[in-house]
């Protein structure tokens, strides 16, 4: 095969990776404090997606949309904190694995019932035509997820190591008791975190629509690709998501080109267990220490 | 300015406290001494909101505290200096003491202004501390690390601070410096609850002192009566 | 005679009435709902296993369905295989291939687990779908369902076949759960680290369980493919695998009979949904339950709240939704929400708590207990040096918790190892037990290097520990805490201890942890729950515990911790006893006069390192330990 065409191909699929890893990186944020994630993301992706989408059919112009819809999504986050989260680390159990699904599924049908079941299309004022690099086509869409991602995370980033409440956050992570006795209340924390993950899931969801059109069913593919890269990635590490989204996304058009297009699913599963297998903390996570 | 009236407290089956009485007075160093076991960390945890007490009251500067969350309680002017240091080690140096001062700078940008001069305060008592102020707190050795939590208490300038064992596991020579610390502190006009396991060089910075042992208080008085009392020092040796 | 009536009455009645309905009720729809129910029975159970005890969120049993049927189907249809022939297929293959899933995925806990299984039920769908020269992937396969000896099967004698291997696998579940298999996985729940450091491998249990609950799958999916004769990949998609928990949460966790009712559940859930006066009274029943226990704790804490909300917003919706069947996903939400937050344990967990008030059932009477001698035989004692530690270092990052420790036990003495807070005593047990792996230095044990960085395998090497924080099997009770530990005593492979086999092994091992409880004298709380003993009684079972493993060395950590004075005085006649048969003791201690009383030597660490040694009268008055105890002087 013609070596710009793979080349062509593994950077369309590096860019679209992004998307999972901005996913990843919300679970991540939750995870620091937590210890916890939300495995019914892919359906906060998905009704944040259905709220902006109406925001547009209301007349709301996209680039007031964009904020709104991230506020959505913190909201959303903040919901399932409450409703799914709270009472399970207050017992110290895992039941936020049970509750969170439950909670998404909930979502799944009341999206369903209210937008109805069918795809529908997402007006972006983002032109879809394409400019030459280096002898590879690249998409203003393309362009778009990739500012929206490494914006949305530097932002936060910036958040975490610049602002007291942002270093409040790493202390929370790094040990919850001592922040607790430095006035650092670590139940609003976890909150923040929630709020920040459901806000770049929200982002996640905007930046993707154009691509995949919005429909119930949009995120339940995005997400576990999402989980791979931050299993793998490491629940701990912010880069590192970054790199193994991008790996991801090429690998994963590498796979459709050559096996056929129902393979796609393959490698991000497959690497999954692999990285379980080989990895468990991830390729730039790290291990904890325990205590008797 | 703090007051510990029967406290009974503990963790799952066991009740470790049975009954403690306490006070602090304003600007006194008080000792609470005992052997392993006695339950001296536990009143310290009780204390400051890290466990809850199954019953007792614990007042602080008049406000009846006992049951509030560790983050309310220090929001309220109480700093907890806990066993086994506990500094934030993926963070630095400065970044530790800065979240020291978290409850009274402001949330997002400007923090650093305003807590210099107590930065500056804990830097002159710590001068090892500033020369590693960019350092990850898990890199630091052990004495350090208690000189950084020990400044990390300071730096909300507290109403009462509690010190748990700062003596733990450092080198004997580290212990000097550590318990010099406290004199300086002591000059200063501190209101100290210390907690240590080294009774001696606890009873020499103490203005009073009590005994623990078995979840309650069997001694209490002045270091210089304490030194003398034959059951101290048996409670130590056997 | 009354327990026997009692637990397996129930169980014979509940078998014969199911066997007799075919002969009452025709209806062959009637009849496949209960055949549907003994398929999702079996499938349940097998989640159950991960699910119950475990106590982990398996997300990949619906592939497992999935596989089996596949697999019995393809091997009905492309090689003419027969019917046991075609479920055993199914039931090994989804042993093998969850055993691999079960090894990288077991290594972690909790979200991580859970990951891993949803990615798998993801692929095994995605691979079941694209193969399609092999499983004619979307557009479906159909099945003819094969013969049993010749004789085909029509709808009564499916739906027998069912029940038989329901109840076989019932009766096998049994007799593997009240045993050693039982009991460890009970333990790895409460405590995977006392688990592995008495000697049970937390990892190989864990992986075992999870491959037969997969097999268990396997083989509904076997039976779920003859039902239907028809399979498409669509079927065992992520919402049936929320349904099975829904079930399995529903039903009860941990419990045979919560499985059943949840799969009754399940099967009878579409017809539930689509009749709207049948939804309406049961959503007004659930919100009534839930409505009552706000009432009755008078908390309005989530816990309580939180269910009522939910059932209120199902019956809201029972009453002015018009299609059922396009909420149907809230629906099941609102219910698993409501039993997930309201009634962890189930309808059964919950019945059983009831029914156990009501009638007592009494407990199989304990045996004679075994001579001690023949638990924890008198070891030679002589002079040689039985533990060693050369220059032993543990760092963790910048702090030197142990910096340098040398120390040699002699066989057959207690040796003391005492030290301030933080001096680093704990951390050298737990380095020498195999919890921490040493960062450098040397341990032998009887000149042969210890094993490190690994507490099944020193444990394995003849070290038994207690630990300075409780680490029992708290929802155990105290003799099984102590059958789990004992050591060379279960040899019955697992396929005969599913038929029943292992029960001489089974009373063996009740008598000698019989004995070992009557040596701290604890024999008379045998059945209590080890979280419901006295603080000084858990202390004891702890050592009763680890002197199961028969050590040649055995580490206690604090165990006069939080003793009252006649407690603290037991305590040294236990380990007075435990030495008199020649077992060499480390013993980390605070209390001197426990010390004095029992050791004969001491090493005192500072430090992390050692700064005295000798008898403990010697020790005692050596100016370095007075000074590391009382404080230096300034």
């Amino acid at each position: 095969m013609d070596s710009s065409v793979i080349l062509q191909i593994i950077v369309s699929g590096a860019l679209m990776g992004l998307v999972y890893a901005l996913i990843a990186y919300g679970f991540q944020l939750t995870y620091a404090t937590s210890k916890s994630l939300n495995f019914g993301q892919g359906e906060l992706v998905m009704f944040s997606a259905f709220c902006s989408l109406t925001l547009q059919d209301w007349g709301v112009p996209y680039w007031l949309m964009v904020p709104l819809g991230l506020i959505i999504g913190a909201v959303l986050g903040l919901v399932v904190e409450h409703a799914a989260v709270r009472l399970a680390l207050e017992q110290k159990s895992e039941g936020w694995i049970l509750l969170t699904i439950i909670v998404g599924l909930f979502a799944f049908s009341l999206a369903e019932n209210i937008w109805g079941r069918d795809d529908r299309p997402f007006p972006t004022p983002i032109p879809s035509d394409s400019f030459n690099v280096f002898g590879i086509d690249i998409t203003w869409t393309e362009v778009s997820v990739a500012v929206g991602v490494l914006g949305i995370m530097g932002l936060v980033e910036l958040f975490k190591r610049r602002t007291l409440l942002g270093k409040a956050f790493d202390a929370v992570s790094a040990d919850r008791d001592a922040a607790e006795l430095m006035g650092i209340s670590a139940t609003r924390t976890v909150m923040l975190s929630y709020g920040l993950s459901g806000m770049v899931a929200a982002l996640a969801g905007i930046l993707v629509s154009p691509i995949t059109t919005v429909g119930p069913t949009m995120a339940s593919a995005i997400i576990l690709k999402a989980f791979s890269v931050a299993v793998v990635a490491g629940l701990n590490s912010g880069f590192g998501v970054v790199v193994v989204g991008l790996a991801l996304g090429a690998i994963e058009n590498l796979a459709s080109l050559y096996l056929g297009s129902g393979w796609r699913e393959a490698p991000g599963l497959v690497l999954l267990i692999m990285a379980l297998a080989l990895r468990p903390n991830g390729i730039f996570g790290k291990a904890t220490i325990r205590k008797v | 300015m703090l007051k510990v009236e029967n406290l009974y407290a503990g963790y799952g089956g066991a009740e470790v406290l049975n009954g403690v009485n306490l006070e602090v007075k304003q600007g006194t160093v008080v000792a609470l001494i005992g052997a392993n076991g006695a339950g001296k960390t536990t009143t310290m945890r009780a204390v400051s909101g890290m466990i809850k007490p199954s019953a007792g009251k614990v007042t602080l500067e008049g406000t009846e505290v006992e049951g509030y969350s560790a983050s309310r309680i220090a929001r309220l002017g109480l700093s907890h200096s806990p066993e086994g240091r506990k500094v934030f080690g993926p963070l630095t140096v400065e970044d530790n003491l800065l979240l020291g001062a978290y409850r009274q700078l402001p949330r997002f940008f400007g923090f650093k202004a305003k807590a210099q001069v107590e930065l500056e305060k804990v830097y002159a008592l710590f001068p090892r501390l500033k020369e590693r102020r960019l350092q990850h707190a898990g890199t630091l050795s052990g004495g350090e690390q208690q000189m950084l939590a020990i400044g990390r208490a300071l730096m909300a300038q507290p109403k009462v601070m509690l010190l748990d064992e700062p003596s733990m596991g450092l080198a004997p020579v580290i212990v000097q410096e550590v318990f010099a610390t406290i004199r300086r502190l002591k000059e200063a006009g501190i209101t100290l609850l210390l907690v240590e396991q080294f009774a001696k060089s606890a009873l020499e910075v103490a203005d009073y002192a009590y005994v623990m042992e078995r979840g309650r208080i069997a001694v209490e008085g002045s270091p210089a009566e304490l030194q003398k009392d034959e059951r101290v020092l048996s409670a130590y040796l056997g | 005679m009354k327990r026997f009536l009692l637990v397996r009455g129930a169980e014979l009645l509940a078998l014969l009435v199911l066997a007799a309905i075919p002969l009452f009720i025709k209806n062959p729809f009637a009849l496949g709902l209960l055949t549907l129910l003994a398929i999702y029975g079996i499938l349940l159970i097998g989640l159950d296993v991960t699910v119950g005890y475990l106590g982990q969120v398996n997300l990949g049993q619906a592939g497992f369905l999935g596989i089996g049927a596949y697999t019995a189907g393809l091997l009905v249809a492309n090689c003419n295989a027969g019917l046991f022939t075609s479920l055993g297929a199914a039931f090994l293959i989804c042993l093998v291939l969850g055993a691999l899933l079960a090894l990288p995925a077991l290594r972690l806990e909790g979200p991580q687990f859970a990951l891993a299984t949803l990615s798998f039920g993801a692929l095994a769908v995605t691979v079941l779908n694209e193969w399609e020269d092999l499983t004619l992937g979307a557009q479906g396969l159909s099945i003819d369902r094969p013969t049993l000896f010749g004789h085909p099967l029509d709808a009564a004698w499916f739906y027998w076949l069912c029940v038989v291997l329901l109840a076989l696998v019932w009766l096998g579940m049994k007799n593997l759960l009240s045993s050693q298999w039982g009991r460890a996985f009970e333990a790895l729940r409460d405590s995977p680290i006392a688990t592995d450091a008495m000697g049970v491998g937390t990892y190989r249990h864990k992986v075992i369980a999870f491959a037969f609950g997969s097999a268990l799958g396997g083989l509904a999916g076997g039976l779920y493919a003859f039902n239907f004769q028809y399979l498409q990949p669509q079927s065992f998609t992520y919402e049936l695998m929320v349904i099975l928990l829904l079930g399995v949460v529903l039903g009860g966790r941990k419990n045979l009979w919560g499985a059943v009712v949840g799969a009754a559940f399940i099967v009878l859930l579409p017809n539930l949904l689509s009749n709207p006066m049948l939804f309406r009274a049961f959503s007004l029943l659930g919100f009534a339950i839930a409505a009552f226990a706000v009432i009755r704790t008078r908390s309005l804490r989530f816990q309580t709240l939180a269910p009522v909300i939910a059932m209120g917003m199902l019956v809201v919706g029972s009453f002015t939704v018009q299609h059922t069947e396009d909420w149907r996903k809230a629906i099941f939400a609102l219910m698993l929400f409501s039993v997930v937050v309201g009634l962890p344990e189930g309808l059964m967990g919950y019945a059983g708590k009831v029914l156990s008030k009501l009638f007592r059932v009494p407990a199989a009477p304990l045996p004679e207990a075994s001579n001690l001698d023949d638990v924890v035989p008198m070891q030679q004692v002589n002079d040689n040096v039985l533990l060693e530690l050369r220059d032993l270092k543990r760092h963790f990052g910048g702090v030197k918790a142990v910096d340098g420790v040398n120390l040699k036990l002699t066989s057959g003495s207690v040796h003391g190892l005492l030290g301030p807070n933080g001096s680093g005593k704990s951390t050298a047990v737990n380095v020498i037990s195999g919890l921490y792996a040493p960062t450098s230095g040397q341990m032998m044990l009887d000149g042969k290097e210890l094993p490190y960085g690994s507490l099944y395998r020193v444990a394995g090497a003849g070290v038994a520990r207690t630990f300075q924080n409780l680490q029992l099997f708290s929802e155990l009770s105290a003799i099984h805490n102590v059958m789990v530990a004992l050591r060379d005593t279960y040899k019955t492979p697992w396929p005969l201890v599913l038929f029943g086999f292992a029960r001489k092994e089974e009373h063996k091992a009740k008598a000698d942890a019989l004995a070992l409880l009557k040596l701290v004298g604890l024999e008379d709380q045998a059945r209590t729950k080890a979280k419901d003993l006295t603080y000084g009684a858990q202390r004891f079972l702890e050592i009763a515990r680890a002197l199961a493993r028969k050590p040649r060395l055995l580490i206690l950590d604090e165990p006069a911790a939080g003793l009252a004075h006649p407690d603290a005085h037991h305590l040294v006649e236990i380990v007075k006893r435990v030495h008199g048969r020649g077992i060499s003791i480390v013993l980390i201690e605070h209390h001197m006069d426990v010390v004095s009383a029992l050791c004969s030597t001491v090493t005192v660490l500072d430090g992390g390192q050692v700064i005295a040694e000798g008898t403990p009268d010697e020790v005692k008055r050596h100016p370095k330990v007075v000074a590391a105890y009382l404080g230096a002087a300034a």
